[in-house]
């Protein structure tokens, strides 16, 4: 009885042990996915701050000279290149 | 005071694009070489058309470039106000009270001179925080306790009613005017602290670097005229040149006073070329035009210490008054038939 039991242990350990690295595994991709999101989501917040400031500059540059418009518009949208950045983590991970 | 968050960014990119449309020193030269009506005709191609065609039928020649000059000062100065808000309305405001001085002073002198509303009215500068409302008011006063009793809810309120007793003991307008001028330089630093870092610390410096040169120029006015006047009753406190017992024992030795200033790290440097001049006991005006361009360049400096601060819209405020002055000089040094010589020595360019 007690030599069956053993038997049958010895044979389903590897299986376990296969499931739990599978999960494991799992376990990782999940965390690294949520890093990603983390890091895409403050590199969004980090651009947004920097264009609030760059932006009302911008607007009153353009209220001063018409001619400002599109220096101000592609100063305001530089920042925007972190977001860009930060989504190839995406594709890294 | 106003609350909330303020927006610097907005303000400074605008009041730096009004400061680089100023006159430049060219057009200066330009404008020393014309005469009044040609002034007058150079200005309506600038930033001063609209108040040009709009005041050139009721007036003509200087007083049109006067009345143009205040117009427009006024004009970008409440624009400036408009713009801003927050605490940088709060530091802005603060510093263009000094219009509202002005007001309130032409106002009670007009009154005491029996002007016309309509003479007042035209040499008011309207930059300040009094709304026009309340400036159709006070020139629409009789007497100058109207006056006093109309600003009673203001921060010239109290200093006012104080002064107003010694004014109908006296019957001159000095207390009065004194009254004032405490009021608004006790105001600036009001609340403020003594700041050791960032914007606001040299936004003090700056309002502190005024102070002492307004008091070192009463007292080199008062040493040198002679007079016998009380400068105790012209200090202003706040300073970090003077305290109240060493400029009433200056102004007595012409000499040590100008030591004074020379010696003082944070000034002397920058004034010493002027301090030389007025060793040699050249003209008290040159040293006051050798302040006005010290504190010019200061202002320049502490702005481009921090680009996005209050000290940016100081020094337009600064540059800005000092072209008025400029334009206005060359205008009324015109009228009297000054030399070209004669006019460049009273302008101030940085």
């Amino acid at each position: 009885m007690e030599l069956e039991l053993v038997n049958a242990m010895a044979q389903v350990a590897p299986i376990l042990e296969a499931m739990t690295e599978e999960a494991a595994a799992e376990l990782a991709e999940g965390y690294a996915l949520a890093a990603a999101a983390i890091a895409v989501g403050l590199a969004a917040l980090g651009s947004g701050y920097a264009e609030r400031g760059i932006g009302a500059a911008a607007v009153g540059a353009i209220a001063e000279d018409r001619d400002m418009f599109v220096p101000g518009i592609v100063l305001t949208v530089l920042p925007e290149t972190l977001v860009i950045f930060a989504i190839v983590v995406i594709f890294l991970v | 005071m106003s609350a909330g968050a303020s927006n610097p960014e907005f303000v400074n990119a605008r009041v730096r694009s009004r400061r680089a449309s100023l006159f430049s020193e060219e057009e200066y030269r330009k404008l020393v070489r014309m005469g009044p009506s040609g002034i007058a005709r150079f200005m309506e191609e600038t930033e001063y058309e609209r108040e040009i065609n709009r005041l050139g039928t009721r007036f003509s020649g200087v007083d049109l470039i006067e009345y143009a000059l205040n117009r427009n000062l006024a004009k970008h100065f409440d624009d400036l106000l408009d713009w801003s808000e927050g605490r940088l309305y709060d530091l802005i405001a603060r510093y263009l009270r000094k219009f509202d001085v002005w007001n309130v002073k032409t106002v009670i002198r007009g009154i005491y001179t029996d002007a016309t509303p309509e003479e007042i009215s035209t040499d008011l500068v309207r930059a300040g925080e009094l709304d026009d409302a309340t400036l159709d008011r006070l020139i629409e006063a009789d007497s100058v306790e109207e006056v006093v009793e109309l600003l009673s809810g203001t921060v010239f309120g109290d200093p006012l009613e104080a002064a107003y007793e010694a004014y109908e003991t006296t019957g001159m307008l000095v207390p009065l005017e004194n009254a004032l001028d405490r009021a608004f330089y006790e105001l600036l630093l009001e609340d403020l602290g003594r700041p050791t870092e960032g914007p606001e610390a040299l936004y003090v410096e700056f309002l502190q670097a005024e102070i002492d040169f307004r008091n070192a120029r009463n007292a080199l006015r008062i040493a040198r005229s002679g007079a016998d006047l009380d400068p105790v009753e012209f200090y202003i406190e706040g300073g970090v040149l003077f305290t109240e017992s060493e400029l009433s024992r200056l102004v007595g030795d012409y000499d040590a006073l100008i030591e004074h200033v020379a010696d003082n790290g944070r000034y002397g440097a920058r004034l010493s070329t002027a301090l030389d001049r007025l060793r040699e006991a050249e003209s008290l005006i040159q040293f006051e035009h050798a302040v006005d361009a010290a504190l010019l360049e200061y202002a320049d400096t502490l702005s481009s210490v921090y680009p996005v601060s209050v000290s940016g819209v100081l020094s337009y405020v600064l540059a800005k008054e000092r072209e008025v002055e400029n334009i206005r000089a060359i205008a009324r040094g015109k009228e009297v038939g000054l030399s070209e010589a004669e006019i460049e020595e009273e302008l101030v360019i940085t």
